[in-house]
């Protein structure tokens, strides 16, 4: 269980979220790019200190200003994939994938299941950027990771490759068993693959937004598009 | 002619080029990534040899490195032998004089690297030092050999402050530049002529190395 | 930028052109600079009214200038070799003594100057021994033949290091780097001398710095009257102060 509860200044407005995230259950982020979405997974991942509250992990505290604690990211055994890949340039894909795994039998298991196994060999400069968004989820969930971070994994990419990899994510959910955070604009997507669907405008909770959105007839005009807006208005 | 004056010439280059990256790949790890007071100040310090005239670096490295000088002493304790005048004190003259021509090139190809590979490793559990040999100085290969090549130049060629610290003994530190200076003092202008003519070659085949490096760097 | 522009300029016609308008230009080894900058010049130019500049540096780089053309008056060297030669090969008239040096073994340390220079060469606690080059600096070779002479020269060796000059011998042993030193005689009376002790190396050969006036002279007759100070009983008392002959 995640649970979170805290407020960073930004430069045009302060981040106050507070929720939970579920093992075994996806919540999908949505809102307006600048809304904060990404600094929130940087603060959940430990790449950036909240300026109070409290992030807690399965019964941990990873940060709490008020008392000093915070857990830096090497430690907290999460995944994060981001919008373009983030692989090793100088490994080959299976290094990369198996870079923080320690069971080799999974780390196969996952490039047979996204269908990267004949890439093995390949630097990740070789391969198309479909492949290699691949790659960066194999090696997220080859580390077998506590919580599982996804900013924008899909927006880089093709239809095709978009929809396998959602496939995947929503096969992968029952046996993986952790919370995921999936940031998207994508509406569609969104409700395709969140058990939760929380919206985030101008650092804070706006319930509200999603219906705002789907009232926009122009913008949305046979219900939920595949092409959602990148902004609101 | 004397060929050991070009030989320890060619040694004194070829430890310079070995061991600078021991010094200069943690400054340029601490200028290029560093967040902390006094950067500009470390900054600073880093790039003095390279405005100093080498004459007065030699004579503060003369002072610090003499059997007077903290360094010297301590040296002196340890190893019994002197500092200043030794193979092993131009060599660190040499290191120091070099440190900014290192450093430069390694701080830009740091600079290069995509920050959120860095924040991808320290996810995957890497510690910053881990993260520094296996993710940074991989991917800065190309950087590294040329600060490295650089250096195996410029220490071909270092005079100034070799005359300093060197002492000019045959052998131990009277490195080709000095031995053709003191040939051209003394007009043997024959020995001058052979020497350079053999130091040319090599340093332009170098500066061909570099270019090339520095021309494959994506 | 064009304040800029201006500073630039202001700034280089203010500092000095070094072209200013001489009556003598000489050839200086650079031994001899603080005696000819801080007596010599100034009383010559007080007996004569004129105006004499002094370019210092090592009797090695001058002869290579005056052989280029340098347009010199005259060459005060710090040996016998260069000055001979330049009139041996027509380009100067004879050459004469204008001074005689000596050398002198020299440490910070002042007990080891106490049982005479050959036993400070041979003091087990001396690691290094300055010399100035030998092949080029007067004082490195009279200081050599100072060694042979006493047949120490080869177990000397291993523990001399050379500087390439008179000067930077001087310096090594002053910073400590070395233990003693063969220096001059004349840096013994400098700010610096004295906070060392000294012992005359007697064995050493004089060192004899002759000097010449050059056939293409522009200012012959300034050039002459100089060289007659340079030995006058005025200058001969100046230079006994500065520890030469």
């Amino acid at each position: 269980m995640l649970c979170a509860d805290m407020t960073k200044r930004l430069k045009h407005f302060d981040l106050e979220l507070r929720f939970s995230c579920a093992p075994g259950a996806i919540t999908a982020v949505v809102g307006p790019s600048g809304a904060g979405k990404t600094t929130m997974i940087r603060l959940l991942a430990g790449l950036e200190r909240p300026d109070s509250g409290t992030i807690a992990f399965g019964g941990q505290i990873w940060a709490e200003p008020e008392s000093g604690v915070f857990v830096p990211a090497r430690k907290r055994g999460l995944s994060l994939v981001f919008q373009d890949y983030t692989l090793f340039p100088h490994l080959n894909i299976r290094k990369n994938v198996a870079f923080a795994a320690t069971d080799m039998d999974r780390v196969d298991t996952l490039m047979d299941m996204f269908g990267i196994r004949h890439l093995a060999s390949s630097k990740p400069a070789a391969i198309s950027g479909g492949e290699r968004q691949r790659a960066a989820f194999c090696q997220a969930l080859a580390r077998d990771p506590v919580l599982l971070l996804l900013d924008e994994p899909f927006s880089a990419l093709d239809v095709a490759t978009r929809r396998n990899l959602r496939a995947n994510l929503k096969e992968l959910k029952g046996e993986l068993n952790i919370p995921v955070l999936h940031v998207t604009h994508d509406l569609e997507e969104a409700v395709f693959l969140g058990d939760t669907i929380m919206a985030v405008e101008n650092g804070q909770a706006a319930p509200d937004w999603l219906h705002r959105q789907c009232m926009l007839p122009q913008q949305y005009p046979t219900g939920l598009s595949r092409h959602a807006p990148v902004r609101s208005s | 002619m004397d060929w050991t004056p070009l030989l320890l010439s060619a040694k004194l280059a070829f430890w310079a080029m070995a061991l600078i990256p021991i010094a200069a790949a943690p400054l340029a790890y601490l200028l290029a990534f560093g967040r902390f007071r006094g950067k500009s100040v470390l900054d600073a310090i880093v790039a003095l040899p390279m405005v100093l005239p080498p004459t007065v670096l030699g004579f503060g490295l003369l002072m610090v490195m003499g059997p007077r000088g903290v360094a010297g002493a301590a040296w002196e304790e340890l190893t019994g032998g002197r500092l200043v005048f030794s193979f092993a004190g131009i060599l660190i003259a040499s290191l120091i004089f070099n440190l900014p021509f290192a450093v430069q090139p390694l701080r830009a190809s740091f600079e290069k690297m995509d920050s959120r590979l860095l924040e991808s490793a320290a996810i995957l559990g890497l510690s910053p030092a881990a993260a520094f040999f296996r993710i940074i100085l991989p991917n800065c290969i190309g950087g590294l050999a040329a600060s490295s090549i650089l250096v195996f130049a410029h220490s071909l060629g270092e005079f100034g402050v070799i005359l300093m610290v060197g002492g000019s003994i045959p052998g131990k530190t009277q490195v080709a530049s000095i031995a053709i200076f003191e040939a051209v003092e003394a007009m043997r202008f024959n020995d001058a002529f052979l020497m350079s003519a053999t130091l040319i070659p090599v340093s332009f085949a170098v500066l061909m190395i570099i270019n090339k490096l520095n021309a494959r760097r994506p | 930028m064009k304040r800029i522009a201006a500073f630039v300029l202001a700034l280089a016609l203010l500092l000095p052109s070094g072209a200013m308008a001489a009556d003598l230009l000489i050839a200086q080894a650079a031994n001899y600079t603080t005696i000819m900058q801080e007596e010599i010049i100034p009383a010559f130019e007080k007996a004569t009214g004129l105006t004499v500049q002094a370019t210092y540096a090592s009797t090695g780089k001058l002869y290579g200038q005056i052989v280029s053309g340098a347009p010199f008056d005259m060459l005060l060297a710090a040996d016998e070799s260069r000055p001979e030669k330049l009139h041996a090969d027509g380009l100067a008239h004879t050459p004469f003594v204008y001074a005689t040096g000596q050398v002198v073994l020299w440490s910070l340390d002042k007990k080891l100057c106490s049982k005479g220079w050959k036993s400070a060469v041979q003091d087990p606690g001396v690691k290094k021994i300055s010399i100035a080059n030998t092949e080029t600096a007067p004082y490195g070779t009279s200081a050599m033949q100072a060694l042979q002479a006493t047949g120490m020269w080869e177990a000397a060796q291993p523990r001399l290091v050379f500087g390439q000059s008179i000067t930077q011998a001087f310096q090594f042993a002053f910073t400590g780097a070395a233990d003693v030193g063969f220096i001059a005689y004349s840096s013994v009376f400098t700010e610096e001398g004295k906070k060392g002790c000294f012992v005359v190396v007697d064995e050493a050969p004089p060192v004899v710095q002759s000097g010449c006036i050059l056939k293409n002279a522009p200012n012959p007759d300034a050039a002459a009257r100089f060289a007659e100070f340079l030995v006058s009983p005025e200058v001969q008392a100046m230079k006994l102060k500065y520890g030469y002959k």
